[in-house]
């Protein structure tokens, strides 16, 4: 019996040696969260413009509805998103919207450091989520 | 009956049933493509493969295929299942995949059955098409790419519409929908052909990337404009109507609707909507208060009433219940002179009807039409002002063979269908023709006589009315006349058509007279599947009069009215949902009128050049604000239900009347359109059996489907004159507009934006003159400038301008008589 205490407090002590650590020192240290992460959404650039063709499926599939887009004609009679906004503070990121898109539009980042002051800043723009 | 089983189920249905039709009666679903109800059957998509067991070894197209006794059918097995998502394939092979972008997307049939038959991949592999769309007209997108070639553009533009703008060319992957020599698409624009496309082949431009379809919230209403009554189901997405949806499952009009109601609607988002009150105010129009400018209102015509007297002016799409308010309004303030639509132009029916027949409304319904054998059309304009029922007329002939003529003064649409004759008369003497008919149906001894009075007299004036010397008169074909006339006697069921509005005024009364005499003389009023039709120009015209916004006893009537404006003998004028200037006849005594008149009240959704003139302007609301009922033209009362909220400040032509009426000290109040309804049928006998929250999908008709007439009473009426000039002038509805508030809506504006004056090709080469040319038109005193149309409906020597332009100006030459003598110069 002293046998199997020793082997797991053995454990327990190896932890506290330099080195063995899990905890970082955030924000001066900062993790990479895995590719599969849910954060921040991204809309993906095409050569001139955005790749959303405003089909509005992820308004639509989005269960927070947090997501406004409306869409318009450009110059070339092309369907685009002239108002593309997520609204963070309802978005669950739940990323439905990303399995909805049928052109691969919108992508989620890695990004997970959302905060702000202001409320107004948490509405995400097109402009915002092209960058 | 035949009885048949399918998918064990036992089935009896009729024996024009087809398969597909009995399973559907049977509650089994079958995939179809490009199956449409309205349509005849065609075959073209094999979705619908079903088996039979008595033909083993191929399948059969359900849709085509008609039932028969004993059949067994089975709708679903692996090999069904396999050919139908073949079949899928097939289809999408040169599909594009558009579905982000496509407007159709979510309501797209191919959409649907994909995924409904499981078609996830594809075996077979194929150029995707590109071909340029057509973006030529205004309102019609055409994207051939994503076509599947279901034909039903093709037949209901053809089979309903009777335009037949598409076909089919060329040959396997090659074949395409395509217009005549393949040009962009330029026709009636009634969208028939948009909403029977199953894909996103054929899409509405103005609605273009607006909205999904799951997004928009459906309301079921009634046309604002004409008399046809059809449902419109308004897309409404955040508060504003987006598009009028497809909707054949209620109403009279089978989902068929024209340019006016499918494309018509913008004009209630018009950012020109009057917003606020206006009251004048050191000679200019200022906004105010609602309670600032009811109570200068009622100040005002209290005033004008304790002095020479008020006149209320109301035109003919308020609904009933509004109008009942408007009546009541009438009383508190003391007037009898109440009237509306100008007046003249409904006096056919209240008048000529009411003095043959005893009644004043149309005797049958419109889907009745369909069934007639024989129809008469009065002026060539029925289908220009009425274009649905134009199209039962079309369906009429086409399927069931009826033989159409018109008697007109020019050719229209009604012409062009198979086998139209029209008997074109002289303007003005369309009236002799009619009188001739009746005298040689007395005459050959064809006529009806039984139970009918007036005979005698009838025999007594039609001695002028000999036939061959009327069509010398007249300039009508003497067969045809008579051809007409013995057809019109001898068959089992007819129709005569006629339409009424404030371009019709002349001889409107001895017309609809002449029209029931006919139609007494053939035993038309009272049998069942024939039908005397006299059609409102307005989507309450009938309710107008079966409210009797008419002089109440020794009342004025409009143009008395005006004439006593005029001369300065009437203190108040209000004018709800009517811009006179614009519309009626004689602009000139209208604009004295309102010069003269102390206090004018304008009620309008825009700030026409009417309301320019008045002391207070009232911002009122649309249809599409409304609750409440609509009677058309055949007399059903169809429910209209409110899709946005007004803008601004702007209310219901009914809550306006409420608050003055109140404001005038009245106690009376309603909680709602079903509470005044119920009021309605106090005073109206005929409204009194039913009841608001009960109106159905299909709306209810007073009086039957078969209105009996009270007498039979012919009428002898005089024959009209001719005017002699070098050019005669008649005016009238173009198809693309309805009145005047079209001319506000974008639709309509985009095919026809401009007013003109439409004349034959041998007068255009005389005058030396080519479409866009300007003119110069003078008679009655005055000269108008308007551009050339170039047309082949006008015989030499008439010309035709249409009345719904404003600056036009062509009431200042039309005042109101059948035909004007003009003369026309570069
Ligand atoms: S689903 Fe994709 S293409 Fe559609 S609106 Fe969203 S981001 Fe745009
Ligand atoms: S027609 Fe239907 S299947 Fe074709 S692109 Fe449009 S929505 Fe998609
Ligand atoms: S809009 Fe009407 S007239 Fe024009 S092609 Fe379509 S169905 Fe025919
Ligand atoms: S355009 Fe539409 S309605 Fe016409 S054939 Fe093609 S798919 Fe059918
Ligand atoms: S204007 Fe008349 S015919 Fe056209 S859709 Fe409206 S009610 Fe029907
Ligand atoms: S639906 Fe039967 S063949 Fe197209």
């Amino acid at each position: 019996m002293f046998k199997e205490f020793a082997k797991g407090l053995s454990i327990t002590f190896k932890h506290l040696l330099p080195g063995h650590s899990t905890t970082v020192q955030y924000p001066t240290v900062k993790l990479k969260p895995s590719d599969r992460f849910r954060g921040l959404h991204r809309l993906v650039p095409s050569q001139d413009r955005e790749k959303c063709v405003a089909c509005y499926l992820c308004p639509t599939v989005c269960p927070a509805k947090c997501i406004t887009v409306e869409s318009a004609e450009n110059e070339k009679g092309e369907k685009y998103p002239k108002v593309y906004t997520i609204d963070m503070l309802r978005c669950i990121f739940c990323g439905y919207c990303v399995e909805a898109c049928p052109v691969e539009a919108i992508e989620m980042t890695g990004a997970y450091e959302l905060a702000n002051y202001e409320r107004e800043d948490f509405q995400f723009t097109k402009e915002r989520l092209l960058k | 009956m035949v009885n048949l089983t399918i998918d064990g189920k036992q089935v009896t249905v009729s024996k024009a049933a087809t398969i597909y039709e009995a399973a559907k009666e049977a509650g089994v679903h079958i995939p179809v493509l490009c199956y449409a109800k309205k349509l005849l059957p065609y075959g073209a998509c094999r979705v619908c493969l079903v088996e039979v067991e008595q033909m083993k070894g191929r399948l059969i197209p359900s849709c085509t295929t008609p039932v028969s006794e004993g059949m067994v059918v089975i709708t679903t097995s692996d090999e069904i299942k396999k050919v139908r998502k073949t079949v899928m394939e097939f289809l999408l092979v040169n599909h594009v995949l558009d579905c982000p972008v496509c407007d159709k997307g979510g309501e797209c049939d191919l959409q649907d059955l994909t995924y409904e038959l499981g078609a996830t991949s594809n075996r077979f592999e194929g150029e995707k098409f590109d071909l340029p769309t057509d973006e030529v007209n205004p309102l019609i997108e055409r994207n051939m790419n994503r076509c599947v070639l279901c034909g039903k553009c093709v037949r209901v533009c053809d089979e309903i519409v009777g335009y037949g703008s598409y076909s089919f060319i060329n040959r396997g992957f090659e074949t395409k929908i395509a217009t005549a020599y393949d040009r962009g698409l330029d026709c009636e624009f009634c969208g028939q052909c948009l909403s029977m496309c199953p894909v996103g082949a054929l899409l509405p431009r103005p609605f273009k990337f607006k909205a999904r379809p799951w997004q928009l919230k459906e309301v079921d209403s009634v046309c604002g404009y004409c008399g046809n009554g059809c449902t419109v189901t308004l897309g409404v997405k955040d508060h504003k109507v987006e598009t009028i949806r497809f909707n054949d499952k209620i109403g009279v009009n089978d989902g068929n609707l024209c340019v006016r109601g499918r494309f018509g609607y913008s004009y209630v988002n018009h950012e020109d909507r009057l917003t606020k009150p206006l009251v004048r105010k050191n000679g200019e129009l200022v906004e105010a208060d609602w309670d600032e400018a009811l109570q200068a209102v009622a100040d005002g015509l209290s005033k004008a009433q304790q002095g020479q007297g008020v006149g209320i002016l109301s035109g003919a799409r308020l609904t009933n219940e509004e109008l009942y308010l408007l009546k009541q309004v009438a009383k508190v303030v003391g007037t009898e002179n109440l009237d509306h639509s100008g007046g003249e132009c409904y006096k056919g029916v209240t008048e000529g009807l009411k003095g043959a027949l005893g009644v004043a409304a149309s005797t049958a319904t419109f889907p009745q039409i369909e069934k007639t054998n024989v129809i008469l059309a009065i002026r060539s304009d029925f289908y220009e002002t009425h274009p649905v029922v134009g199209m039962v007329v079309n369906q009429a002939i086409r399927r069931n063979g009826a033989k159409l003529a018109i008697v007109a003064d020019k050719k229209g649409k009604l012409d062009k269908l198979p086998g139209a004759k029209t008997l074109l008369s002289k303007p003005g003497l369309e009236l002799d023709v009619l009188n001739a008919m009746a005298r040689l149906l007395l005459d050959e001894g064809l006529a009806q006589t039984e139970g009918i009075e007036g005979l005698e007299d009838l025999k007594t004036a039609l001695a002028d009315f000999e036939p061959s010397q009327v069509a010398e008169r007249t300039g009508v074909d003497l067969e045809t006349l008579q051809a007409t006339a013995r057809q019109l006697a001898g068959a089992e069921n007819s129709a005569i058509l006629m339409a009424y509005g404030l371009p019709y005024q002349g001889l409107n009364k001895e017309l609809a007279t002449a029209a029931a005499n006919l139609a007494l003389l053939v035993g038309i009023p009272g049998r069942e599947g024939s039908g005397l039709y006299l059609c409102g120009e307005k989507s309450n015209s009938q309710g107008a009069i079966d409210l009797g916004i008419l002089p109440q006893n020794a009342g004025k009537g409009a143009q008395q009215m005006l004439d006593a404006a005029a001369e300065g003998k009437l203190d108040g004028l209000y004018v709800v949902a009517e811009d006179p200037l614009s519309s009626y006849p004689d602009r000139d005594k209208v604009a004295k009128a309102f010069d003269k008149v102390p206090f004018l009240v304008v009620q309008d959704l825009f700030l026409s050049p009417t309301a320019e003139q008045a002391d207070v302007v009232l911002p009122a609301a649309s249809f599409a604000e409304k609750d409440g009922t609509f009677t058309n033209a055949e007399r059903r009362i169809q429910r209209v239900r409110p899709g946005i909220p007004s803008p601004g400040e702007a209310r219901t032509d009914g809550a306006i009347f409420s608050a003055l009426a109140n404001k005038l000290g009245s106690t009376v109040t309603f909680t709602g359109p079903a509470a005044i309804f119920a009021e309605i049928g106090k005073d109206t006998k005929a409204y009194a059996e039913f009841n608001f929250n009960e109106i159905g999908p299909q709306g209810v008709v007073w009086g039957g489907e078969v209105l009996q007439p009270v007498c039979k009473k012919v009428v002898a009426v005089s024959g009209g004159s001719s005017v002699k000039g070098d050019f005669q002038l008649v005016t009238g509805s173009a198809l693309y507009h309805s009145g005047t508030v079209s001319t506000k809506a974008k639709g309509p504006m985009a095919v026809l934006s401009e007013p003109y004056l439409e004349l034959s090709r041998e007068d255009a080469k005389a005058l030396s003159v080519v479409d866009g040319d300007l003119v110069k038109v003078a008679g009655n005193g005055t000269e108008l400038k308007l551009k050339v149309k170039v047309g082949n409906r006008l015989p030499k020597g008439v010309v035709f301008a249409p009345y719904h332009f404003a600056e036009a100006n062509v009431n200042r030459l039309y005042k109101g008589e059948p035909v004007i003598a003009v003369t026309v110069s570069k």
